[in-house]
């Protein structure tokens, strides 16, 4: 479904990703994991054409290189940012209907109403909110509400930056656990978490990034097992290792 | 097959795996390998130069030398305390190759192993007998590990007479037999000997590993045995049998490409060669772990084919191992390096190196290393006794340090005739 080959991106002069090769099949969960500063919400904004990037990004077998960030969501990527980026002063609903922004004018009122049932089904705190302000709620029922303004758009592909960052643990759980109803859904999902054990476990595959490149890959259960991950996500020195040898 | 969404994956696909494994692969030697880090900067190379599969090409060779002067540790990547396991293997030289395993190598290579035995068509239900030398102790114990894995009732190699084997094979019920090409031979004549009749036997197929397989034999064990005949191919430096295997449809080695990069390379020259020439296997590693191999040569002669199998497999296939590039010849499956073999005869016989000549020869099936030994005034003596001790004593060398069974034969001098 995605792919990304040989990608670099900078910010001014300083290189943030290094040639990273990935792929996200259809219907997959991706995780990305790696140290903070690794590039991981680098490669995100670079798929959606937020940052300057040199490499090849394809999606559905077409080129995403020199479309603008609003093409891209058109074509079916969406991404939840870091942090969320509500627009605090307004209702829940007014976030939602944002989310269908490049929507509005195509597809019917009653198809985004049908979307708004569904995104309500998923996270039915939503429904009981949807008249309060976005800025007065709970850190969890804010990321649903950014995960919820991202499938709006009716995305095929959900980047989610950081969805559990700053979150109780027993909200993580429960954000993370959403993730396998979207793919029921229809939403393939490419994530980017500094909390790599719980990445790990919601997702099928994950890349390890580090200072911008991916040295390791592979199925969530092999990575979880591993001690370079720990090691890798930890940010510790790669090369502290020697043992006398 | 065990792992279809792999094992036939569509070109495009394994590409792209291919690629995201190889950069994380260089990117892990570069960083945690001295010895590629120097090799890349002493080709003017960075990680970031390999930006497609053929990209490869311009990384310098791994040779087993590199890996004797690396001796023992100098090649992993990984913190010691993450290495699970350790396997030596003869080199070239008087240090053996070292090769360590991960926790997470270790389930990959039981995977790959049970891939090799579903292809075989072996499953659960099978009681998979092992007769394979102690010299072929690597490949023992993968492939008994690989056949536990699968859930199959394992006999392990013993080291029993031929005799005994055959009683354990009748009475147990043995349907699948792992052995090398010349030792199931050698079966034959045994069973004859014996008057074992092929029917008083349940074996319905054989995995034969570590030697090339002739027509002949391969024809003599079908018909007399009328069992199937599988093979598989592997070097220790690289996850052993891990690395290829045949399928029912017998078209070859269907390589593990998602997990190891083939190239054919001129042996001479070191330039890729096209699919369907003869040359040189080259092997890089794509997913292991402690032991990162880039472009290491094989030694091993044979030839790449990307069309697709009838079984199905899209994996590309080896056409058959057809010999060696270098001067390695093989002893019943066991490797035997001439620098080897010198040493082995110069220590056996107390420093002493006289003229010598060797051959690999078959005797009732079995393959024996043939020595001829120019008896000079060193080893001289007029007693026949002291003679034989000698014999004795070069024969015994051979067979507790390599593993191989030779035969001597002394020559007086000039005696040796011109090969």
């Amino acid at each position: 479904m995605l792919t990304v080959r040989n990608l670099y991106a900078y910010y001014g002069s300083v290189t943030a990703l290094s040639g990273v090769t990935c792929h996200v099949k259809e219907g997959e969960i991706v995780a990305l994991i790696g140290a903070n500063g690794a590039g991981k919400s680098t490669l995100l904004n670079a798929i959606c054409g937020l940052v300057h990037k040199r490499g090849e990004v394809t999606f559905l077998g077409q080129s995403l290189s020199g479309l603008a960030p609003e093409k891209i969501v058109e074509l079916g990527i969406s991404q939840v940012p870091e942090g969320r980026q509500l627009f605090a002063p307004m209702t829940v609903a007014e976030n939602l209907e944002l989310g269908a922004y490049l929507r509005h004018g195509r597809h019917s009122k009653a198809r985004l109403a049908q979307d708004r049932e569904l995104v309500f089904k998923l996270f039915p705190v939503l429904r009981e909110r949807q008249h309060q302000q976005a800025g007065t709620m709970s850190g969890g029922e804010q990321q649903m509400l950014a995960i919820a303004r991202a499938l709006m758009a009716r995305p095929r592909l959900l980047l989610l930056d950081e969805p559990s960052l700053g979150l109780a643990p027993l909200v993580v759980e429960t954000i993370l656990g959403t993730l396998h109803r979207l793919r029921e859904e229809g939403v393939t999902i490419l994530l980017v978490e500094q909390n790599a054990r719980a990445a790990l476990k919601v997702a099928d595959r994950a890349y390890v990034l580090e200072t911008g490149r991916i040295i390791l890959s592979g199925r969530s259960q092999d990575l979880l097992a591993d001690r370079q991950v720990t090691r890798a996500y930890l940010g510790r020195d790669y090369r502290e290792f020697t043992e006398g040898r | 097959m065990r792992q279809p969404e792999f094992e036939a994956i569509s070109p495009e696909e394994l590409e792209i795996l291919q690629l995201e494994r190889l950069q994380s692969t260089i990117n892990r030697a570069y960083r945690q390998v001295k010895f590629y880090r120097r090799r890349f900067e002493a080709a003017g190379l960075t990680p970031g130069d390999i930006q497609d599969l053929k990209d490869l090409a311009r990384v310098p060779f791994t040779t087993r030398e590199d890996l004797s002067e690396n001796y023992p540790y100098g090649l992993f990547a990984v913190p010691l305390k993450d290495i699970v396991r350790i396997v030596s293997s003869p080199g070239t030289t008087d240090r053996p190759l070292v090769v360590g395993y991960t926790s997470q190598d270790v389930r990959l290579w039981l995977e790959l192993l049970a891939r090799l035995y579903t292809a075989a068509g072996v499953t659960r239900e099978d009681i998979v007998q092992f007769i394979l030398p102690p010299g072929l102790a690597n490949w023992r114990r993968d492939l008994q590990a690989g056949a536990e894995y699968l859930g199959a009732s394992v006999i392990p190699a013993a080291t029993l007479n031929f005799a005994k084997e055959l009683m354990v094979m009748r009475d147990y019920k043995t349907s699948v037999l792992v052995s090398t090409p010349s030792m199931a031979h050698h079966l034959l004549t045994v069973m004859n000997g014996l008057r074992v009749a092929p029917a008083e036997l349940s074996l319905k197929r054989a995995l034969l590993v570590a030697a090339p397989l002739t027509l002949k034999v391969r024809e003599d064990l079908e018909q007399t045995l009328n069992l199937k005949i599988s093979r598989a191919y592997g070097i220790t430096e690289v996850m052993g049998p891990g690395l290829a295997f045949s399928c029912e449809e017998n078209g070859g080695f269907h390589f593990n490409a998602d997990h190891f990069y083939p190239e054919v390379v001129d042996p001479h020259t070191g330039i890729p060669l096209p699919p369907g020439e003869e040359g040189e296997l080259v092997i890089t590693t794509l997913s292991t772990m402690a032991f990162p191999l880039l472009r290491f040569r094989s030694g091993d002669k044979t030839a790449l084919t990307l069309e697709p199998c009838s079984c199905g497999r899209t994996l590309p296939r080896l056409s058959g191992i057809r010999g060696r590039v270098d001067a390695i010849c093989s002893v019943g499956g066991i490797k035997l390096h001439p620098d080897q073999l010198r040493a082995c005869l110069t220590a056996s016989l107390g420093g002493h190196t006289p003229e010598y000549r060797y051959q690999v020869v078959t005797e009732d099936g079995l393959e024996v290393l043939d020595l001829e030994v120019t008896v000079d005034e060193a080893l001289f003596s007029d007693e026949i006794k002291a003679l034989e001790g000698l014999c004795r004593k070069v024969r015994r060398y051979f067979q507790d340090h390599l593993g191989i069974n030779a035969r001597l034969t002394l020559k007086e001098t000039g005696g040796m005739e011109p090969k």
